[in-house]
């Protein structure tokens, strides 16, 4: 049965992801529904709400005093990890066949390639759709449980409009690929562009008369329906230009599919060609510094995604110090007139210290989630290594299996230091262009306290991948880093017992913008790091390597 | 002369799975051994503990007196290794491939890499990815040769080669071999081990089921002689014989193809009865030996065990 057509057997390979995203990014809708009535008990507090909704369109749902515009707005935050399974799957589709070889068997089945590549695309808005009925439903149930004042249909069509925005992000990973010869760096491009439109979406909420900019990303659309929002509903034209888009990047990648090499990609117009390198000369590259040693060629593998993380890190970290800065005296009359507000942001910060670096306090708490996910990312890099079998010959040099390990955990080392150091210069940077009033060291202790938290991860990814192979392991650190938020993020308004906020290492990271980075905790991060990878080179020095 | 590679009583199995079997052999410095066996047997499994990528569950493993688990640092240094299937970072060119590894190995004869990829004719400036997979095989050969390693580990080395670079590898094997080294090699080209190898080992289903020269292992003659007769002759009149396995009948009954093992003295002075047109052998090749040992009910002949 699965095996019948292209179209199911994709489906088939989407099965586990189908199921472990739409319900866990269901639960993520629901898990804000179970505190929200905490936040909006009194009356003077949905009062206080529901003015702010009427002046300040910064996230107006969240102002909207219900079970559903809370969960909104916290889902909100998380649309780029949504966005993270269309982008790699798409990127995968065509590319990644055509890397392993298996799309030249494919296509010599009696089948045409727009057939082929139509049935792979139809399969993965058929998983979209279905992950979108799932979160869907679950957000329903959560609302039934929580009070929520949205039916069925309200949950189903916010779980459109998210499968929506995710397919708009799907194409345009297909498209990519098609000028791509790698699937990763597809990929890359595609996160890289998802940021540009979060932060274009962003522009016209702090700064007027700038909406066609926020026009310009798929993201306005996303946001222009508020399903779980009974009073602001759904848009069926925001949600009409989403499914346009969908279908116009994903037409566009298949013709060009249709048309060009297999295995090769779209010629670029000479305009935007690179220019023609001489005939090189057929030597050995002799002194290229990314090939003196396993430490080095570590550097070299990790260097282009660090550049990516960078850009996107320490980038949005500057962009945010700007925009709070531009938007503080709005923020301020605000906050000023709402306890609601206030309460919400002193949540990440504290009464005593300044608006700006409270503000900012509760944003830069995304950071060590992103330069963990990094981390994801490169253990996922190491296991495949090893998985693959690109270990055995650098392992049949007169190297030790530790010192391989060790040398790649080092230029992993190297390269999250260089994002945490970046990000401090971007947002001293920023905050000195913008004229904000940051505390220095509480800024150096925020950037450079994402450090421990980016390889403690590492670590962990590490020791794991000496028994789980690579899904497994980046499933298993995935999952941890969803949990470890959401103990931090949620827990305190779930009123979690200390000891399990404990388990989180957010819970280590503190608010370092505000208090500072407390010595205590970084020594226990960074122990447990140790640990994580003393045992993870023991293991794989005794280990069978690519079993 | 001395054994260079010593393996005595290796096992492995991945969990419940069968790896090697109590597998033991002796390859002496200098020699080029041939390792052959179906997919599955085990050929790849004996590699990989001798390279220490898998830790034996029992018994063995020594390389120039070395054990291949304890002391693998100094076995790599005296070793060039080719794994079965050459999988190497996609983006790097075959020249970086190269650099890199002779940096690993601590530098290597930069004018005799020179005249490798020459020999080889390898384009070092294509990404991996980018290569055939026989360019690939030439960019995994040369990293192995290169540092003119006193033993040579090749998993199926010539897989993917055209016949015309496969001359050029067994060039380059015969050369190691001239200049000292040893070379354990696993193929399913068997003609290319006849050439090439001077003992042959067979493993199936994770044991070593035979052992020996070239010579020694063909000697277990399994001819096939076809005979042709002027007039029609019964089958049964051969079928009967003393080491005839098989008969097949030709041209209406005017020929018989049979299958000998041992002797063919009974077959000749029987055929002799008959008016014979003509009568063809063929010399078994070690594809028909090695099929032999892997025919479907898989038994060894008690005759052919001995040989060593």
């Amino acid at each position: 049965m699965w095996f019948k057509s292209v179209l199911v057997k994709t489906l088939r390979d989407y099965r586990i992801a189908i199921l472990g995203w739409g319900i866990g990014m269901g639960l993520v809708v629901v898990s804000p529904m179970a505190t929200v009535s905490t936040l909006i008990s009194t009356p003077q507090q949905r009062a206080e709400l529901a003015s702010l909704a009427a002046s300040f369109a910064w996230n107006a749902e969240l102002v909207a005093p219900t079970v559903g515009g809370y969960a909104t707005f916290k889902i909100g935050i998380f649309i780029f990890l949504i966005c993270v399974w269309p982008l790699l799957a798409a990127s995968r589709m065509l590319r990644g066949e055509e890397e392993r070889g298996s799309m030249d068997v494919l296509l010599s089945l009696p089948r045409s390639r727009v057939r082929v590549a139509v049935e792979k695309v139809a399969a993965m808005w058929v998983a979209l759709l279905a992950m979108g009925v799932l979160i869907g439903l679950v957000a329903f149930a959560g609302g039934e449980q929580f009070k929520g004042d949205f039916n069925v249909v309200d949950a189903l069509l916010f779980g459109l409009d998210l499968a929506l925005v995710c397919a708009v992000f799907g194409g345009l990973a297909l498209l990519i690929s098609q000028f791509t010869q790698e699937r990763g760096t597809a990929a890359g491009w595609t996160a890289a562009l998802l940021l540009v439109f979060i932060v274009l979406d962003m522009v016209h909420r702090v700064i007027p008369n700038t909406v066609w900019i926020s026009q310009l990303s798929p993201i306005y659309y996303y946001n222009l329906s508020k399903p779980l929002v009974p009073s602001y509903g759904a848009s069926a034209g925001g949600m009409l230009v989403l499914a346009g888009l969908s279908v116009g990047l994903a037409a566009v990648a298949v013709w060009l599919f249709a048309r060009r090499d297999v295995g090769d990609t779209v010629a670029l117009p000479a305009w935007l060609r690179l220019p023609q390198r001489a005939a090189r000369a057929n030597v050995m590259p002799a002194g290229e510094w990314s090939l003196r040693s396993i430490y080095a060629r570590g550097l070299g593998m990790v260097a282009m995604p660090t550049l990516w993380w960078t850009l996107g890190i320490a980038g949005g970290a500057a962009w945010f110090v700007v925009v709070i800065k531009q938007s503080e005296a709005k923020l301020q009359e605000l906050a000023s007139g709402s306890s609601f507000f206030q309460t919400l942001i002193t949540q990440f910060g504290s009464s005593n210290a300044g608006f700006n670096a409270n503000l900012l306090s509760a944003i830069f708490l995304i950071l060590p989630l992103l330069l963990m996910a990094f981390a994801v990312t490169q253990v996922n890099r190491w296991s495949s290594d090893e998985v693959d079998g690109r270990l055995d010959i650098v392992l049949s040099t007169p190297q030790s299996r530790l010192f391989v390990l060790l040398g790649r955990f080092a230029a992993l080392t190297t390269a999250t230091i260089v994002i945490g150091v970046m990000t401090l210069a971007a947002t001293a940077l920023a905050a000195s262009a913008a004229g904000l009033k940051l505390d220095t060291g509480n800024l150096a202790a925020a950037t450079l306290g994402m450090i421990p938290m980016g390889l403690l991860v590492a670590a962990v990814g590490y020791l794991a991948a000496g028994w789980l192979r690579t899904a497994a392991d980046t499933g298993l650190l995935s999952f941890l880093l969803a949990a470890w938020f959401f103990i931090s993020f949620i827990g305190p308004d779930l009123k979690l017992p200390d000891g399990t906020l404990r388990l989180s290492p957010f819970y280590y990271y503190g608010t370092p913008l505000v208090h500072g980075l407390q010595l205590a905790d970084m020594v226990l991060l960074v122990s447990v790091g140790v640990l994580a990878l003393a045992l993870g080179s023991v293991r794989f020095m005794r280990k069978d390597i690519a079993v | 002369m001395k054994a260079i590679i010593q393996v005595e009583r290796l096992t492995k199995s991945y969990g419940g799975k069968r790896g090697i079997v109590d597998v033991s052999f002796e390859v002496p410095e200098g020699e080029v051994f041939g390792f052959l066996g179906p997919n599955g047997a085990g050929k790849t499994t004996t590699i990989r503990l001798l390279m220490a990528l898998l830790h034996p569950d029992a018994g063995s493993a020594r390389i120039a007196g070395l054990d291949c688990w304890q002391q693998s640092i100094e076995i790599k240094r005296l070793v060039g290794y080719v794994p079965g299937e050459p999988a190497l970072d996609p983006n790097l060119t075959g020249g970086q491939i190269l650099e890199y590894f002779a940096n690993l190995r601590g530098g290597v004869d930069r004018p005799y890499l020179t005249q490798l990829i020459k020999r080889l004719d390898l384009d070092l400036n294509r990404k991996f990815h980018q290569y055939s997979t026989g360019n690939k095989r030439k960019v995994v050969l040369i990293q192995a040769f290169m540092h003119r390693p006193k033993v040579l580990i090749l998993d199926e080395p010539t897989s993917g080669l055209d016949p015309l670079n496969q001359q050029v590898f067994d060039g380059m094997v015969k050369d190691a071999r001239e200049s000292g080294s040893t070379v354990f090699l696993s193929s399913h080209v068997l003609s290319e081990v006849e050439k090439t190898c001077t003992r042959v080992g067979i493993i199936r289903e994770g044991r070593l089921v035979r052992i020996g020269g070239i010579a020694d292992v063909k000697a277990i003659k399994r001819y096939e002689i076809t005979i042709s007769f002027a007039s029609p002759v019964p089958p049964e009149t051969f079928a009967s014989l003393e080491g005839v396995e098989k008969v097949e009948v030709l041209n209406e009954g005017h020929a018989v193809r049979l299958a000998i093992q041992g002797s063919a003295d009974a077959v000749v002075k029987t055929a002799a009865r008959y008016p014979v047109v003509s009568l063809t052998s063929y010399e078994p090749s070690l594809e028909d030996i090695f099929l032999r040992y892997y025919q479907a009910d898989g038994k060894v002949p008690e005759e052919a065990a001995n040989v060593v």
